[in-house]
């Protein structure tokens, strides 16, 4: 167990090095990097906007930037962002306690949307039912994240309500068919012929069979939550780090975008790493 | 004199129905976070428009009628024909925090302002040459600057130096100007509170301002700002897009106004840099004056004014829009949309129609691309309509949008583009402020920037005005100099002047006293005199 | 259930033929600008109305239609193969090929690719043909959209060799390629076709985000990327329905083919 964890915690930071590393680099070659919007002030001389200039080359020669960032990191230090004018310890801690309660609040209201509409349909066994909620799913999934945040826009509803909206589909189909599968399998077909009641049958026999498929779906679903809810946060203006990678993205704010690299990696890569484990779990325990 | 100018203005404001009740909130957006709230660091908008609401300064813009009119200083005079300015100060004055205010503060505020460290625009107004700025505290309430060359206009500059504190332990955030900084959320808003030492009073005797807060939201997508506009959540919108403006008029007249025309431009220019990345044929093309006319002939300004705009635009004639009536220079008249004088022109050049489609000297197809910033819903609608009017005259245009620092790095560093349509936004409407725009040796010379020496023999020309304009003292001579520079420029066009937009706010009916002006900040230039209906 | 699938089928099969015989139906050119009436309600002429420059809706819907609906599945089938490539030798292989794999998957999770797209359309040539800007956008977007399918494919995959009948088709003497022809792609089916339909809807929505960084369609082609970026200008859009069009086809478009979609699974 500690073994796994280890190699676990060690495979994580190995990502987060890459990735971060690897986004470094595809913002120092992206075009516009040496340029400031303030190059268009008709009002700075010549002198102050080399200087302007010259703070953005400094950033230029990225395994410099990036050994130095990682020494700085090793101390605490996140550095400074270049665009916003803050150190990046300061934005981050405005900025992540939003997005992390956004992103709770989505997964939870996704997960009893999800989670009621499948155990609703699968055990009541109504046909009508259970055709509204797979069309409600259905609807859901084809919306375009952007015109569903503009609609939650439009009716004053908050943007992690769009985040659930379209990530509960995906939730209420997993665990339907995981439902259904269980419902199907000997030991329950046995307990069902003794008699046992439908919600009975459920808490004990259904549900805690598939405990590590649930933990599994989690997992996925914290990173899939993650995608669709940072978009959501540029449309709809909430000031968590989705809007703060998107303003990143269009300074070219190297320090600040290797930060939200790795946060959003270590997140991501966790979240999969869990279902991983539940699943890995599994897998051993029935031998 | 001057004193007396001032109370009529303040009369006539006055007089105007003044608010009933004061106090309450008023609520605004501003499009970007703050850069910074040190008021002479501000060189982003909101900054400066915080900057604007919590500075106090010597020297105030009336944005009505573009005089200097006095603020913190009562009386100033400039001497040795532009290198001196000397300043009385209002005396008894508090920042917020109660620290008294004095001529100290002023030499405090210059000497952090020429800090060549700063690389601020409002610092780098007053380096008219080599050597230090200089300042003499003659009294606690008089005091002295001294420049090492002449600077034009130099009164007006000191619009936007915030006077900071040099005693104040809040340093920078100590405010003398109607609000101070109360609360800051970021990302999210700013709370600004009514500084309970402000000196200011209406003619009856009332302190100003008259709300007690203003509460500046953060929004970044105009959208959104609209509709929280149109559901009375904020009271203002600074700056709406024609569409918006056309929608909210629909529902009601009196939820936004046309302030006139603004003095900013949209143009489209041709890269004319010897040593582009791209073919030596298209180069030539572009530096053809006559292939530059025709292209300008061939655009359809009043469709770009009424469809893209509304309405709420006119067709540019030039640099300097018709409405200006000071520096306009009224001799240009409008090139005309006239496709078959295009094509005159273009043939004049060699240049023939072959089946639908132009071709050059050599046979060339006449095609080019031209780039706008992404995002930007007029500039691609612009876009897209010349598009189509230039195949009239069997020009191939593909329209390239770019985000913004994609855009800057090919005009401005590897100036591998081949015509770009940008708009310049002019705070200003002397002709010193778009020094670096016209002088061929310039950074903003954006056809073909920082020229060892002048390409072509109207770039010498209009160095020459620029440079004659800039060392005269007498405003007529000045115009005599700005009238042949847009007099050269409409002629060659090295830009091509598209439109020139109206100034477009919305201010909710609550707002009382709301006087919008075609400079900014348009909808709260007079913050202190704006007051809201209960 | 079977009604709504025949409904779904004419329903594809209808917006197919309306996009691609877009060229006969359209009531005029997409680029076409009738200056005259810009952002005119619905009339005879403009059966949808026009747009801001004039230009007909209807005949921009049906073209987006074609930009989207040509291309969005092909990118969708390219990073299927790609999934089903790297997620089913992970599946099969297990061990260090497995966790090579994911580690491959969880680090393309991680990096902002938004900057590669930039640094790709800033390399094409400013005169290139929108039609084949469209076209690098869709190629990149099945380039990277990989990692996440992958990740179910190879769970399916690892599945498959542990279920009975893979077992058997061993004990038999079914190895490599055959194997995997025979026993693992035809069971694999349902994961991989409903991998990519997922991403097809996918796809078209990341090119209308992409398009507000000018990295999409460029004027004046249309997608239904770039029809929805329009529906952008909220306070515009309660008195004008017909606004809304773009949205409920795709809406309708995606719809039917999940309907479809849910068959397969039912096949699995």
């Amino acid at each position: 167990m500690r073994r796994w964890f280890i190699l676990r915690a060690t495979r994580l930071l190995v990502i987060m090095l890459l990735a971060s590393l690897a986004g470094a680099l595809l913002i120092r070659y992206a075009p516009g990097f040496s340029s400031d919007q303030q190059e268009l002030n008709t009002g700075l001389s010549a002198q102050s906007l080399q200087a302007i200039r010259q703070a953005r080359l400094a950033e230029s020669n990225v395994p410099r930037f990036y050994v130095r960032y990682l020494g700085s990191l090793m101390v605490g230090d996140l550095g400074r962002s270049l665009s916003l004018n803050q150190p990046v310890r300061e934005l981050l801690r405005d900025r992540l306690p939003v997005t992390a309660r956004n992103l709770g609040l989505a997964l939870l209201l996704a997960w009893l949307l999800g989670l009621a509409l499948a155990v609703v349909s699968v055990t009541l066994t109504s046909r009508f039912f259970a055709t509204a909620s797979e069309g409600l799913s259905v609807v859901f999934i084809s919306t375009p994240a952007a015109a569903l945040a503009l609609v939650l826009v439009l009716l004053r509803l908050p943007a992690f309500a769009a985040a659930a909206l379209l990530l509960f589909p995906k939730i209420y189909r997993y665990s339907s068919n995981l439902l259904r599968e269980g419902y199907e399998s000997p030991h329950v077909l046995m307990a069902r012929a003794k008699g046992a009641g439908r919600w009975r049958l459920l808490a004990w026999h259904v549900a805690p069979v598939s405990v590590p498929q649930w933990i599994a779906l989690l997992g996925v679903s914290v990173s899939v939550a993650i995608g669709v809810l940072l978009p959501i946060e540029v449309i709809s203006d909430v000031p968590g780090i989705g809007q703060l990678a998107w303003q990143a993205a269009e300074a070219r704010d190297l320090t600040l975008l290797v930060n939200l690299t790795l946060v959003v990696t270590f997140l991501t890569v966790c979240a999969t790493t869990l279902s991983d484990a539940a699943l890995r779990a599994f897998t051993r325990s029935p031998a | 004199m001057k004193r007396l100018a001032v109370w009529c203005v303040a009369l006539v404001l006055s007089g105007l129905p003044a608010a009933a009740q004061s106090g309450g909130e008023l609520r605004f957006c501003l499009r970007s976070e703050p850069k910074t709230f040190n008021p002479l660091a501000a060189d982003d908008d909101a900054s400066g428009a915080v900057r604007y609401l919590t500075g106090g300064v010597l020297v105030r813009v009336n944005r009505i009628t573009q005089k200097a009119q006095p603020e913190l200083a009562t009386e100033w005079k400039v001497s040795e024909s532009g290198k001196r300015i000397s300043f009385k100060l209002r005396d008894g004055l508090r920042y917020s925090d109660g620290t008294p205010f004095s001529a100290d503060d002023v030499a405090y505020t210059m000497q952090q302002l020429m800090d060549p460290a700063l690389h601020s625009s409002t610092g780098d107004a007053f380096r008219s040459g080599e050597g230090a700025v200089s300042t003499r505290v003659i009294s606690p309430t008089a005091i002295e600057i001294n420049f090492p060359a002449p600077v034009a206009n130099l009164a007006n500059l000191f619009d936007t130096v915030a006077i900071v504190s040099s005693k104040s332990p809040l340093k920078e955030m100590a405010a003398l100007g109607p609000f101070y900084v109360a609360e800051h959320k970021p990302g999210s808003y700013i709370l600004l509170k009514r500084n309970p030492g402000y000196w200011k009073k209406d003619a009856s005797g009332r302190p100003l301002p008259y709300v007690d807060a203003v509460r500046l939201d953060i929004e970044q997508n105009p959208d959104i700002e609209a509709l929280r506009y149109r559901r009375g959540e904020i009271h203002l919108i600074n700056t709406v897009s024609p569409a918006v403006f056309e929608k909210l008029s629909e529902e009601n007249a009196a939820l936004v106004r046309d302030a006139g025309t603004s003095t900013d431009t949209e143009q489209i220019w041709f890269n004319q840099v010897p040593g582009a990345p791209i073919p030596a044929y298209k180069q030539a093309w572009f530096s053809s004056t006559a292939f530059r006319r025709a292209v300008s002939e061939a655009i359809n300004r009043n469709d770009l004014a009424r469809i893209v705009y509304h309405g709420h635009a006119t067709a540019a004639i030039g640099i300097v829009p018709a409405s200006n009536k000071f520096w306009f220079n009224s001799e240009l008249k409008p090139h005309p949309y006239d496709t078959g004088s295009a094509l005159r022109r273009l043939q004049q050049e060699g240049f023939r129609l072959d089946n639908g489609t132009l071709r050059d000297k050599t046979g060339n197809a006449v095609e080019f691309s031209i780039i706008t910033n992404a995002g930007s819903r007029t500039r691609e609608s612009m876009a897209a309509m010349i598009q189509e009017d230039l195949k009239k005259i069997g020009i191939k245009v593909n329209v390239v949008p770019l985000d913004f620092n994609s855009l800057l790095e090919r005009i401005n560093q590897t100036h591998d583009y081949e015509a770009c349509l940008l708009g310049f936004v002019n705070g200003d409407l002397d002709p010193n402020s778009v020094m670096t725009v016209w002088l061929s040796s310039g950074d903003e010379h954006a056809w073909n920037p920082k020229q060892k020496s002048p390409a072509t023999a109207w770039e010498a020309e209009i160095d020459k005005m620029m440079r004659g304009q800039a060392s005269a003292l007498d405003e007529r001579k000045r115009k005599e100099y700005w009238d042949k520079v847009q007099r050269i420029a409409w002629e060659h066009e090295p830009f091509i002047f598209l439109v020139n937009k109206d100034t477009l706010v919305a201010i909710s009916p609550s707002v009382k006293n709301a006087q919008p002006s075609i400079l900014p900040p348009q909808a709260y230039w007079n913050i202190e005199e704006l007051a809201l209906a209960h | 259930m079977k009604a709504l699938r025949i409904a779904a089928v004419v329903l594809l099969l209808a917006t197919g033929v309306a996009a691609f015989g877009a060229r006969w139906i359209a009531p005029a050119g997409y680029e076409q600008q009738f200056r005259d009436e810009p952002a005119a309600a619905p009339s005879a002429h403009h059966p949808l109305g026009t747009d801001e420059l004039g230009r007909d809706r209807l005949a921009r819907l049906l073209y987006g239609m074609r930009v989207s609906l040509a291309l969005a599945p092909l990118a969708a089938l390219l990073t299927t193969s790609l999934a089903a490539l790297l997620g089913g030798v992970a599946g099969c292989f297990g061990g260090w090929t497995e966790r090579s794999c994911m580690f491959l998957a969880d680090f393309f999770l991680s990096v902002p690719w938004l900057f590669l797209l930039i640094t790709v359309r800033a390399a094409l040539p400013l005169n290139i043909s929108p039609e084949a800007s469209a076209a690098v956008t869709f190629l990149l977007l099945g380039l990277l959209g990989w990692a996440a399918s992958a990740r179910v494919v190879c769970a399916g995959a690892k599945n498959l060799m542990r279920s009975d009948f893979v077992w058997n088709a061993r004990a038999a003497g079914f190895a490599g390629f055959k194997l995997v022809r025979l026993h693992l792609l035809p069971n694999l089916r349902g994961t991989l076709l409903a991998q990519f339909w997922i991403s097809i809807p996918v796809f078209i929505i990341a090119e209308a985000n992409l398009g507000a960084l000018g990295l999409g369609v460029s004027e004046p082609l249309p997608s239904l990327g770039s029809l929805l970026r329009e529906m952008q200008n909220m306070v515009m859009l309660r008195p004008e329905p017909w606004r809304f069009v773009p949205i409920l086809v795709l809406v309708l478009i995606v719809t039917s083919f999940q309907v479809l979609l849910r068959k397969q699974e039912v096949r699995i």
